[in-house]
């Protein structure tokens, strides 16, 4: 089988799982819809404060979350074993983690849009064309997000504490990503402009694709063993 | 398929340290084609992490493992595993198991294949049934059908009869013998001393890591084994 076609293979194993099981989606969205309702009763509701946090409570509401998602991903393997069910077969370890990769991308997707609309709800904003250019932002870091949660996920799946430790590993490596994807939301939804959007854009998919590329050929190395 | 002459796996003087720990100890051992080999041992021996090491799932200290097959890829597609873990997803059914492996091997003909092996291991009925709500010895044989949709020519099976009743067993032995008779290679691992004799033609104990006995199978009954086994555990430990 080619390596596409296999790797849409792996990606259809991972989404009807969750499908089924739905336990990550759910306990994933009810995560980032609280967090947002939390920072709307610390903040006074349209108050210039709560608009100037507004960007990073996004964010705090987008990235926690995810991590839910990467764990439970690896869990799922590692319940019946079937993580050496994979290792075993002759597939090449790079179409394994593109395979994981993007169903964990796709899966952040659907929930990262979901909590994008929640916001906007909650928050207070309007539904306008800047909406687009936070979804790219979005798109872009949830990329870089997979990858790099995805070969770690991997790295401590057969760790009793990987819940905890996932986190401590993942926030300081992924902070090229955050910093800009922040900066960005700050600029389209402040300062209603996006003229200095295209530096946040470049750094982000500069990062993308260097994560994408590190866990590609690193995956062979983290799952041997 | 390699000449009957030639080894299908050789261990020379294997070796596996974790830290202070020595699970596997300078294991020489040769396989042949057509080779049913038992390996018993009490808890912590190592027959785990020496099968691991044939599986290629975890790497050795030291020593050297040869397959009459070369490559990596080569070894993948002509080993198959089966462990005390199912290696299955729960939230698929059965056939949709079987046919996301089929694929993985890049078996032609996936769909023919995952139902024939449904059928082969009696599973038909449960074809669309999620494998969470399979009964352990229904499980299996899944586990078993997964592990030979490849067709490979050294089965390895690390505990297969844990947790099955009596009745699991007898099934699951059933299916072994079948495989045996085909001609397969089959090295096995377990504490089931009965069910590991009946089966295979040759028979091996590990102790602490190394391989301390090995005979025929056809030579020993099951008491006399039984105590030769305690001997050679039990000996080692009161030194």
């Amino acid at each position: 089988m080619n390596p596409i076609a296999l790797t849409w293979v792996l990606v259809g194993k991972d989404l009807k799982i969750e499908y089924r099981s739905r336990q990550a989606y759910l306990t994933t969205v009810f995560f980032a819809l609280l967090i947002l309702v939390i920072f709307n009763f610390a903040f006074d509701p349209g108050s210039p404060a709560t608009r100037e946090a507004a960007p990073g409570i996004l964010w705090v509401a987008l990235l926690f979350p995810g991590i839910i998602r990467l764990n439970r991903s690896f869990q799922v393997e590692m319940e019946e074993g079937t993580l050496y069910g994979l290792i075993l077969s002759p597939a090449d370890r790079g179409v394994l983690f593109l395979g994981k990769f993007l169903a964990n991308w796709l899966f952040l997707m659907v929930v990262d849009l979901l909590v994008l609309l929640a916001f906007v709800i909650v928050y207070n904003f309007s539904f306008s064309i800047q909406l687009l250019w936070i979804a790219l932002l979005i798109v872009l870091s949830a990329l870089g997000f997979s990858a790099v949660g995805t070969l770690l996920g991997a790295m401590v799946s057969t760790i009793r504490t990987r819940e905890v430790l996932l986190p401590v590993l993942l926030f300081p490596i992924i902070l090229p990503i955050i910093l800009p994807a922040v900066s960005g939301t700050q600029e389209i939804l402040l300062a209603q402009e996006i003229q200095s959007l295209g530096r946040s854009v470049e750094l982000l998919l500069a990062f993308d694709v260097i994560y994408l590329a590190a866990g590609f050929v690193l995956f062979d190395y983290v799952v041997a063993d | 398929m390699p000449e009957p002459s030639v080894p299908l796996l050789r261990l020379s003087k294997v070796t596996k340290r974790f830290g202070v720990i020595r699970a596997v100890w300078n294991v020489d051992l040769e396989v042949s084609q057509g080779d049913s080999l038992a390996i018993f041992g009490p808890n912590g021996a190592g027959k785990t992490t020496l099968l691991r090491i044939i599986a290629s799932l975890t790497q050795p200290t030291s020593g050297e493992i040869e397959f009459a097959f070369k490559g990596d890829n080569q070894s993948r597609n002509r080993v198959g595993y089966v462990s005390h873990l199912s290696l299955l997803y729960n939230e698929l059914t059965g056939f949709e198991n079987l046919l996301f492996y089929a694929r993985l091997y890049g078996i032609q003909e996936a769909h023919d294949r995952a139902d024939e092996m449904l059928a082969k291991m009696g599973l038909e009925e449960a074809r669309n049934q999620r494998t969470g709500e399979y009964s352990r010895g229904m499980k299996q044989r899944l586990t078993l059908a997964r592990a030979l949709l490849h067709e490979p020519q050294l089965l390895l099976l690390d505990e297969p009869y844990t947790g099955l009743d009596q009745h699991g067993s007898r099934l699951f032995t059933e299916v072994l013998r079948g495989l045996k008779q085909e001609g397969r290679t089959i090295l096995l691992v377990t504490h089931n001393l009965g069910e590991g004799l009946e089966l295979c033609d040759r028979v091996m104990i590990q102790n602490r890591g190394e391989l301390v006995f090995q005979a025929l199978g056809e030579h020993l009954d099951k008491s006399g084994f039984e105590k030769l086994y305690f001997q050679a555990v039990e000996g080692e430990r009161t030194e």
